[in-house]
């Protein structure tokens, strides 16, 4: 075939070109580090890049918002053991306030004590976080939540809200609680029914909590033990005071035995009076305040004996109850700890993951981009070369 | 007898000389682009007739003639021009593609640091630091859709400045072409003669013109070439050359169109599917086929996150206490163009209304006197409108239409062009971010049952009690005997629930008032509430802000079928794809352009080896015939010496 001279030149210099682009796209890879320069290079891993560094960055958001879940809950759950302590101790002191060696001094003692143990209770009620916001205010998180003393009723001006977190694609971790349920929705008595001896009675029996037999049996009505004392003889009636119906007729009086109606069980023991009679009622809502302002009452009223017992007896019931709720909680708060622990462990599995298959839709081989660095490099030194000799050849330089 | 030699001499010499000169000329134009070489068509003469036979009476050149073939130029020029047209589609194409693949400039960081803004609010609801990077990030986002719309605005205008140059190339050519086929027309009247170096520097003209805009030629007897774009829009006939021009595209105020301008001076516009390969043609394709893509593309995603963020803002409550507003400016209404020529007195209007089912196309309203119909210019469908009476909704937009229009009158719909332009932040307080709800629940304080009642959600604000706690609240008691929720305050009435079989969560809207939902579950004791109340002094709440942040993943564009984020993945690997099958076409058709020159060349191509040979062989032939110009004149001196 005729070679035209201008070809020779225009063929090597397109060649030239093409293989110096080539040269240039390498030495953009191994620059830059990454596979793909522009998204043409591999449109679909470029795609799929965005697509998985968008989950990456979310795992690792989800990542700062458990930090921030676990930063919280922790705030929580040392404000609960705290309350938890404060109870305990309370309990302690109701108990010793109990004995029957000690005179009114004694347990004005106590009492100054308790109501120490009040304010410190109110403190951990109105506990802040770092930034100033109350912890169990619910969603007024900037007002302080509870108000009032022990001589008064304490008020909740807080919320039910619970703020939560997202901690994974289809979780929302709640990471706060709120006043009214840790402090204020309290069961009183035994959680199902609360005994009470009247203010009225002048013998010695002294009522326990009691229990329930039979769940299904509970009519959540009030009833009334009533005593009478005749001839020596101690009998009981127990009356249901919603329908006025007699439910226990009069039976003779057994110390310490159970006296069982409707699925309820209480027993009385020391020596009731004629006319004495104990209540038994639903448990209804009772703030751990008022719980314990109930015990300091009882604590500072002069006198001890049957009073005192029933007194004691009834805030130690109650004392129980706000002891337990604030357990639940904690368990609450524990148990999002761990799933925060569990999400934690599952997020760094995915981000290896995906670190991974971003390191794979986009690194470049090195080993292989500088070898061909190499090769692109060794073949446009041979095509100057080439071309070099080629050009050199003409008819002219011997004329 | 010495006569006859003389004469063959010096026909032998002027042979050799034209051969010589033709050679001369061959290597003087070796790198004259278009140059075809040109050969001595060398002829003996008629010959002398003798008593013996026929006497030679020496040569003559018959012609030069150019080598050239027909065939293989015009496959050169067809290579050529789709070559020069993919070159400008490659090489705009690389800007967005380039564009697109900046991991800092891309749109993905900003869209990531925004809702990485809105989870950490979240997090510190009330936090005014938090509220501030949030609007920062909100700040960037909005700045990174302007940059990057900007940018691919920037491609447009680039394209308008290169079609005005193309145009003039395109003229100062055709005026060449038309001035070479007059002086071609008067060198060939003369003989029989083809004027070789005229011709080639036609074709070579003709070429320069393919690489602008494709043409068809057709040669005429005369000489003279007529050219021709489309289907038979002629831009030179004979000596004459009608000169494109430029004007704003009538469909499109951002654009320019090519037209043609008439001998009486009227521009009539080329249609775009008319202008195919070169240079224009590319320009034209890639602006059809990816730039406007492009835009809408991202256009759509800012429309996308403009009206999702704010439907879910709008919901909420911020720190005053007050509903969410717009976070994000409102999403402009689609850009609508009536062409220049509508007569009708028609006007259009029209607004988005659902942002998942907008498509990345514009759309193109007419008129054709009887019905009104709509295409959707990226897949060609037709929506007959019939006589477009009412406003009609159409891929997420609505139109309407006052007044008539006249027939053949139309209209051009951008839906989303202009959406990452005008995108912007309508919030300048922090505090107005709505980061909580406006309405909050609660359980009563003496509940003795094991019910609770979720936070809920608000759906809807249009009639929701929002009136302040605790006048406003609206209170749910349990009847136990009528297994019901009785209402007080707000709507009124009563919710069924029955936990004997629907303990496990039973969801609740209150019925005529807005869109608050919530569910129940449990058992309630006769006489527990839960109240709804206003959210006052929610400050803690981030329920809004956790909504806000679960639109990063929803599936929200494309009819439910794509995130914020794989829509724009869409596009990156839309824009990938296409630059790549540009790369890999541009590569074939190059190898193609080069093969056909490389048979073009093969044949019309100066080698100068061939033509130092012709130099010799020439050389050769004028001594030889000089040799024989000196045995005449001795021959004749020979005469001359027999009479001393």
């Amino acid at each position: 075939m005729r070679v035209s001279t201008n070809q020779m030149f225009d063929t090597v210099v397109s060649t030239l070109q093409r293989q110096s682009s080539s040269l240039l796209h390498t030495q953009q890879q191994v620059a830059t580090g990454r596979r793909m320069v522009t998204p043409s290079d591999d449109p679909v891993a470029a795609a799929r890049a965005l697509e998985v560094s968008q989950s990456a960055q979310i795992n690792s958001q989800y990542g700062a918002n458990q930090a921030n879940a676990r930063e919280t809950l922790g705030m929580v759950e040392s404000r609960l053991g705290a309350v938890g302590d404060v109870l305990q101790y309370v309990r302690t002191r109701a108990v010793e306030a109990g004995n029957a060696i000690l005179s009114d001094t004694d347990r004005r003692a106590i009492a100054t004590d308790l109501r120490a143990q009040f304010d410190e209770l109110m403190a951990l009620a109105n506990s802040q976080d770092g930034s100033g916001q109350y912890l169990f205010a619910g969603y007024q998180s900037a007002n302080k939540p509870f108000a009032g003393g022990p001589d008064g009723t304490v008020s909740y001006s807080g919320d039910d809200g619970r703020r939560a977190l997202q901690v994974s694609s289809s979780r929302q971790l709640p990471v706060s609680d709120s006043g009214s349920d840790l402090f204020m929705r309290i069961r009183s008595g035994n959680g199902s029914f609360e005994a009470t001896a009247a203010a009225a009675n002048s013998g010695g029996g002294i009522i326990d909590p009691g229990s329930v037999t039979d769940p299904g049996a509970l009519t959540g009505n009030d009833y009334s033990v009533r005593f009478s004392v005749a001839g020596g003889v101690t009998t009981y009636t127990v009356v249901n005071e919603t329908t006025s119906a007699t439910v226990v007729p009069a039976t003779a009086y057994d110390p310490g035995a159970a006296i069982a109606f409707d699925g309820v069980s209480v027993s009385v023991r020391g020596a009731p009076a004629n006319g004495d009679r104990f209540d038994i009622e639903p448990s209804s809502s009772r703030s751990v305040f008022e719980s314990l302002s109930r015990l300091i009452t009882a604590v500072e009223t002069p006198g001890g004996g049957a009073r005192l017992a029933n007194d004691l007896g009834n805030a130690l019931g109650n004392l129980d109850q706000a002891q337990e709720n604030v357990l639940r909680v904690r368990a609450g708060t524990g148990s999002r700890q761990l799933e925060i622990d569990a999400l934690a462990g599952i997020g760094e599995d995915l981000n290896v993951q995906y670190s991974a298959a971003l390191s794979r839709l986009q690194d470049l081989d090195y080993a292989e981009a500088v070898s061909r660095l190499t090769r692109d490099q060794t073949a446009l030194e041979a095509s100057q070369k080439a071309f070099m000799r080629v050009s050199g050849l003409s008819l002219f330089n011997y004329l | 007898m010495g006569m006859g030699i003389l004469n063959i001499g010096i026909s032998g010499l002027h042979a050799a000389q034209a051969g010589l000169q033709t050679a001369s000329h061959n290597i003087a134009n070796a790198a004259t682009p278009g140059y075809s070489r040109q050969e001595v068509v060398q002829g003996s003469n008629t010959p002398l007739s003798i008593s013996g036979g026929f006497l030679g009476q020496g040569t003559h050149v018959a012609t030069v003639k150019r080598v050239y073939s027909d065939f293989l130029d015009r496959q050169v020029m067809s290579a050529d021009s789709r070559a020069a047209e993919l070159e400008v589609f490659a090489g705009e194409l690389a800007q967005i593609d380039n564009l697109l693949a900046d991991p800092e400039a891309g749109l993905s960081p900003a869209m990531q640091e925004f809702f990485k803004g809105v989870q950490e609010l979240a997090a510190n609801p009330s936090s005014l630091p938090a509220r501030q990077a949030l609007m920062s990030a909100s700040e960037t986002l909005s700045a990174r859709f302007h940059d990057l719309s900007g940018q691919i605005g920037g491609v447009r205008a680039g394209i308008n400045t290169q079609i005005v140059a193309s145009v003039e190339g395109v003229n100062t050519y055709t005026a060449q072409i038309a001035n070479l086929n007059e002086r071609i027309h008067l060198a060939e009247a003369a003989g029989t003669h083809a004027a070789n170096d005229l011709r080639d520097q036609r074709d070579q003209l003709l070429a320069d013109l393919n690489k602008e805009i494709g043409i068809n030629t057709s040669l005429q007897s005369d000489g003279s070439l007529n050219v021709y774009v489309g289907n038979g829009q002629a831009l030179v006939v004979g000596t004459q050359a009608f000169s494109l021009s430029t004007a704003t595209s009538s469909g499109d105020p951002e654009q320019l169109d090519v037209a043609v301008v008439t001998p009486s001076g009227a521009a009539v516009t080329l249609k775009p599917e008319m202008i195919t390969g070169g240079k224009l043609g590319g320009l034209l394709a890639f602006r059809a086929d990816s730039l406007d893509t492009a835009q809408n593309a991202l256009g759509r995603i800012a429309a996308a996150v403009g009206e999702t963020v704010n439907a879910q803002h709008r919901l909420g409550q911020d720190l005053l206490g007050n509903l969410g507003g717009d976070f994000f400016r409102p999403v402009p209404a689609p850009r609508i163009y009536g062409s220049e020529g509508n007569s009708g007195a028609a006007t259009l209007s029209a607004a988005i209304t659902d942002v998942g089912s907008l498509t990345t196309s514009d759309y193109r309203l007419s008129f054709d006197g009887a019905s009104y119909s709509l295409l959707r210019l990226s897949d060609d469908t037709v929506t007959d409108l019939g006589a477009f009476a009412a406003p009609v909704t159409v891929d997420g937009f609505s139109l309407t239409r006052g007044g008539a229009a006249a027939a053949g009158d139309s209209f051009l719909i951008q839906p989303t062009r202009g959406a990452a332009l005008e995108f912007g932040v309508a919030i300048s307080d922090v505090r107005q971010l709505a980061v909580a709800m406006p309405l909050r629940t609660g359980a009563g304080p003496s509940n003795n049952g094991t019910a609770g009642i979720s936070p809920g959600v608000v759906t809807s604000t249009t009639g929701l009690p929002l009136a302040a706690s605790p006048a406003g609240d609206i209170t749910l008691s349990f009847d136990a005997a009528n297994s019901r929720f009785n209402i007080t305050g707000g709507p009124g009435g009563t919710l069924a629930y029955n936990p004997a079989t629907e303990a496990a969560g039973k969801e609740f809207t209150l019925p005529t008032a807005g869109g608050f939902t919530f569910s129940i579950t449990g058992t309630p004791a006769d006489g527990d509430t839960f109240v709804i109340a206003r959210n006052t002094a929610g400050s803690g709440d981030n329920r809004n802000a956790l909504a806000l942040g679960q639109l990063q993943t929803r599936q929200t564009l494309d009819g439910g079928t794509a995130s914020y984020q794989s829509a724009y993945a869409q596009l990156v690997s839309e824009v990938g794809n296409k630059a790549r099958q540009t790369e890999v076409n541009l590569t074939a058709q190059q190898s193609l352009a080069q093969q056909a020159t490389a048979a073009q060349q093969s044949i019309s191509g100066v080698n100068l080896d061939e033509e130092a040979a012709s130099l010799m062989r020439y050389q050769q032939a004028y001594q030889a015939s000089a040799r024989v110009m000196e045995v005449a004149s001795r021959l004749f001196d020979e005469l001359l010496g027999l009479g001393r």
